[in-house]
């Protein structure tokens, strides 16, 4: 008796929790309905405006939609780990570059683990990892395990900055993890522009304040390429040009252009997409840019520049004479004077005319005072203001600026400026990282799937509990209060572990509704074979549910299992399936076996049933 | 009400029936398997896929031409909704410019037909790799703890079978994936992760309705003599015929719901776990335990359960 008290109590118990769990979700609920019934939006806002800590407290507990529902995005990004290799590297030789190049490829190739493939690499070649790693006397294994620790580190710095632009610019409630030793995982709900956010994630912001080279050197380069491109064929790629001869001759006005193209009986492959003004400014036009770019990441190409130098476009283009996009070519030192890491402060406004936005930046005192050295040294000088591999300026540097302040400026818009600020204050991130999955749902979609969701979960429910009450009429009514319950407990146990549902997890929840009853359908059949064979009601429960529960236990467990390693294995959508269906599976165990059994025991004490109550 | 009143086939006798249609089934699908393969989704292929939905009714053609004449080459199909078309192509980094790219095409070449891009997803060919590598691994390690757990509840000839019935049922829709993948636009039975989550469903409810076969026959066998074996298997099928079939209707209801409202994302999913339940509960009465049968009848072995109790 006092055991059947404690189930009694557990019951009613369990119900509290999970009522009380999934209160603020329905608080929530007609909370916004509240708001959207005002008239106006005066009055709404009023509305909010007094209740606002309910409302907040109300949102925060609540049943989270996920991704899929709300409409969002789920980004999955990669660290390059090469580059992050590259980096650690010290006195890099062209054998050095050979090896990392064929690294790469394999990298591409294969899903090994970046570090192992480097190993290879280098076994292969057989050269010591501490030609170039670490100290010389380390060993391979040594090395090894400081460059792992090396990646799980800018991983995790990786995500930190991350998490800085992220909630810099404001998103609600995002989720940032990491998985493996190279991929961050992140979810933001209710991002409507896409773009901006990626454009947000994706780059490095690496700033670097580099010293242009003098015009003669790049015109000097840039000849030099062009006869190399004449003796070597040009490549494949620059016959799907269109109109190329035209570009050089469109790009500027006619005074300024340099003697090469007057010279149109030779062929000149590089001048055909190279405009070269008097003064030795290089262009290339926006329909020429991606193949420039490619001429420029060849190695047989890159063989011919100066020393430690780069050829580098410009990130913004300017309007040329014909109104086509123009985008400056700078020749700069490889060796950057200051990095980004001093800047200790950004700042998005307009320049001093007001119409140009700009980013004002302050440095450190270690920045400042080398600041201060480099602009006093270089009087006179070119600097070009470099984030991620493009030029945003590159200012003659008037005087020594001994304050510590710098300005990026063509930009275009105020937002990009903000954006800029964003990242510079987050600071850069360890290595380059890449966008490797992406998936984004609109919210017009997000609400077809909710309300298939609830078509489904009501249908799956009106169906199963219709047919449990038909098939074992008084019973049935048991196994549909248990029912209720179940679903209650899944909502619940997801409101209360703020874990969030999503189309997949509403999918669990309906394959739930369908295998919860069969607990009780095997305590039925039993119970009814208890009865045929003459027994009374009583003694047929407690027996039915005693040699049911063999078969119960056995069929839960390997469907929990089956979840679990689906939820350990699987990634995002479906470890939210994996999750309800494990949550209502462990829920029917409970409801199925001591729900119904209390039901029965009360109605049996009220002597309620009867041999025909199990249909 | 009672769908199944006292019944008495003969499993056991016809079991060579079963397993001939079963060899059919599982031959077939092999052959289909090699032949035509699988048609995988993006989550294993890699690549970028996008949901173009329009205001009014639009020709697939029209907007084929015109996403080819924008030079965004890719295939272009009905999707399970509403005036909705799903677009694949090749994993681009940057899904805005491919966005961008699509968005313009038709918002020049369409007029008066406003689209809405509702879904964009892009999984890149590493991604895709990973997916398949931990899809695998977690069907094995499913089966693996199924065999170990109906191993350590019953033996090993059972949970060995068991776990055979298993691979049937999985092997039996990967066939049925390979067979009819491509041949219904409202279901186009792709691959993707949500597939290898119906089948650990499937792994996992398949064997309930063993278990409960088993149950009963570990109910009844205790001391008694070999011979009488196929009566004892024949006569517990028969009492579980009923539950079996009862357990499996209420989740094919259920999965049923899910294929007809839950949309397009979800009916793959649907398709295959209706149908891993139903070979499932097939299996567990036609393969299973005449599997177990057999087994004990050759190695001419008595079976010594654990776990069963004295009642």
């Amino acid at each position: 008796m006092k055991n059947k008290r404690f189930n009694l109590l557990l019951i009613v118990v369990v119900t509290l929790v999970s009522l009380w769990s999934l209160w603020p979700t329905w608080q929530d609920y007609s909370l916004s309905k509240e708001i959207n019934s005002f008239g106006s939006a005066q009055d709404s806002l009023k509305y909010v405006l007094s209740h606002r800590e309910e409302i907040d407290e109300a949102r925060k507990k609540s049943l989270k939609l996920g991704l899929d529902l709300r409409g969002g995005m789920h980004l999955v990004m990669e660290v390059d780990q090469v580059d992050l290799f590259e980096q650690k590297a010290w006195n890099k030789d062209q054998k050095f570059i050979a090896i990392m190049q064929a690294v790469r490829a394999n990298a591409a190739r294969s899903d090994a683990r970046i570090i192992d493939l480097l190993l290879a690499e280098f076994k292969r070649e057989n050269i010591p990892l501490s030609r170039y790693f670490y100290d010389i006397r380390n060993s391979d294994q040594e090395i090894v395990s400081k460059l792992e620790k090396e990646s799980v580190d800018a991983l995790s710095r990786a995500k930190e900055i991350i998490r800085n632009r992220i909630d810099q610019y404001g998103v609600a409630e995002p989720v940032i993890t990491t998985q493996g030793s190279r991929k961050i995982i992140i979810e933001l709900p209710g991002v409507s522009d896409e773009n901006r956010v990626r454009n947000l994630l994706k780059g490095t912001a690496k700033l670097e304040f580099r010293l242009l080279r003098e015009p003669e050197v790049m015109v000097r380069t840039l000849d030099r390429i062009n006869s190399f491109l004449v003796q070597n064929g040009v490549a494949p790629k620059a016959q799907s040009l269109p109109d190329s001869s035209s570009v050089a001759s469109s790009l500027l006005p006619a005074s300024e252009t340099v003697a090469q193209s007057g010279n149109s009986a030779a062929p000149n492959p590089l001048y055909d997409v190279v405009g070269l003004s008097g003064n030795g400014t290089a262009y290339t036009l926006e329909r020429t840019r991606e193949y420039v770019l490619s001429l420029l990441r060849r190695s047989d190409i890159q063989a011919l520049l100066p020393m430690d130098s780069e050829l580098l476009l410009a990130a913004k283009p300017d309007i040329g004479k014909g109104g086509e996009k123009v985008y400056t070519i700078y020749l700069v030192k490889k060796g950057p004077e200051l990095t980004g890491g001093v800047i200790t402060e950004a700042k998005a406004t307009f320049g001093s005319q007001g119409v140009q936005p700009e980013v004002l930046m302050s440095m450190n005192s270690e920045g400042t005072s080398k600041w201060a050295r480099i602009t006093g040294a270089n009087i006179g000088k070119r600097l070009a203001i470099v984030l991620d591999g493009v030029v945003y300026s590159a200012p003659v540097v008037q005087s020594k600026i001994p304050n510590g302040n710098s300005v990026i400026n063509g930009i275009e818009s105020l937002e990009e400026a903000k954006d800029l600020e964003i990242v510079l204050k987050a600071g850069a991130l360890p290595a380059p990282v890449r966008i490797t999955e992406e998936r984004s749902v609109g919210p017009s979609l997000g609400a077809d799937y909710i309300r298939a969701g609830i078509q489904s979960l009501a249908w799956a429910f009106f169906a199963v509990s219709v047919f449990m009450l038909v098939y074992y009429k008084k019973a049935g009514i048991a196994a549909d209060i248990a029912l209720v319950l179940n679903i209650l407990i899944v909502l619940s146990v997801l409101a209360g572990f703020n874990a969030s549902l999503s189309l997949p997890g509403i999918a669990g929840i309906v394959l739930t509704i369908g295998m919860a009853v069969d607990a009780n359908v095997l305590i039925y059949e039993r119970i009814r074979e208890e009865l045929a064979e003459g027994k009374g009601v009583f003694t047929a429960v407690t027996q039915g549910y005693d040699r049911a529960f063999s078969s119960i236990l056995d069929s839960h467990v390997t469907t929990l299992s089956a979840a679990f390693l689906l939820y350990t294995y699987g990634i995002g959508p479906i470890q939210g399936f994996a999750v309800t269906l494990m949550i209502g599976t462990s829920a029917s165990l409970f409801t199925a076996i001591v729900v119904t059994r209390e039901i029965f025991h009360l109605l049996l004490a009220k002597d309620l049933m009867s041999e025909k109550s199990f249909g | 009400m009672r769908i199944f009143q006292k019944t008495n086939f003969n499993f056991i006798k016809h079991r060579k029936i079963a397993y001939g249609f079963s060899i059919i089934l599982l031959v077939a699908g092999i052959f289909s398997l090699a032949i035509k393969g699988l048609n995988y989704g993006i989550d294993f292929r890699g690549g970028s896929e996008v949901v173009i939905r329009f205001e009014k009714n639009a020709d697939v053609g029209q907007i084929r031409s015109v996403l080819d004449a924008a030079g965004v080459s890719g295939t272009l199909k009905q999707y399970g909704m509403d005036r909705s078309f799903l677009f694949s192509t090749v994993f681009q980094g940057d899904t805005g410019q491919l966005k961008s790219l699509v968005t313009n095409a038709l918002n020049e070449r369409i007029k008066g037909n406003p689209h809405e891009i509702v879904r964009i997803d892009a999984v890149g060919p590493s991604i895709a790799s990973d997916l398949k590598w931990s899809a695998i691994k977690a069907l094995l390690a499913s089966l693996l703890a199924i065999l170990l757990y109906v191993g350590i509840r019953f033996e090993i000839k059972f949970a060995t079978t068991g776990v055979i019935a298993i691979f049937h049922d999985i092997l039996t829709v990967l066939g049925l994936f390979s067979i009819l993948g491509g041949l219904f636009s409202f279901m186009p039975l792709e691959m993707d992760q949500s597939i290898i989550a119906a089948f650990l469903t499937i792994a996992g409810y398949s064997i309930t309705d063993t278990v409960v076969v088993y149950d009963r026959i570990r109910e009844r066998i205790r001391g008694q003599k070999p011979s009488e074996y196929e009566r004892i298997f024949n006569e517990s099928m028969n009492q579980t015929l009923s539950r079996t079939i009862i357990t499996s209707g209420t989740v094919l209801l259920s999965v049923l719901v899910l294929f007809i409202f839950a949309g397009p994302a979800i009916r793959g999913f649907a398709f295959a776990v209706f149908a891993g339940i139903l070979i499932g509960t097939y299996s567990s009465i036609f393969v299973a335990a005449p599997l177990v049968y057999d087994w004990l009848h050759l190695t001419k072995s008595s079976v010594r359960l654990r776990g069963s109790k004295s009642a």
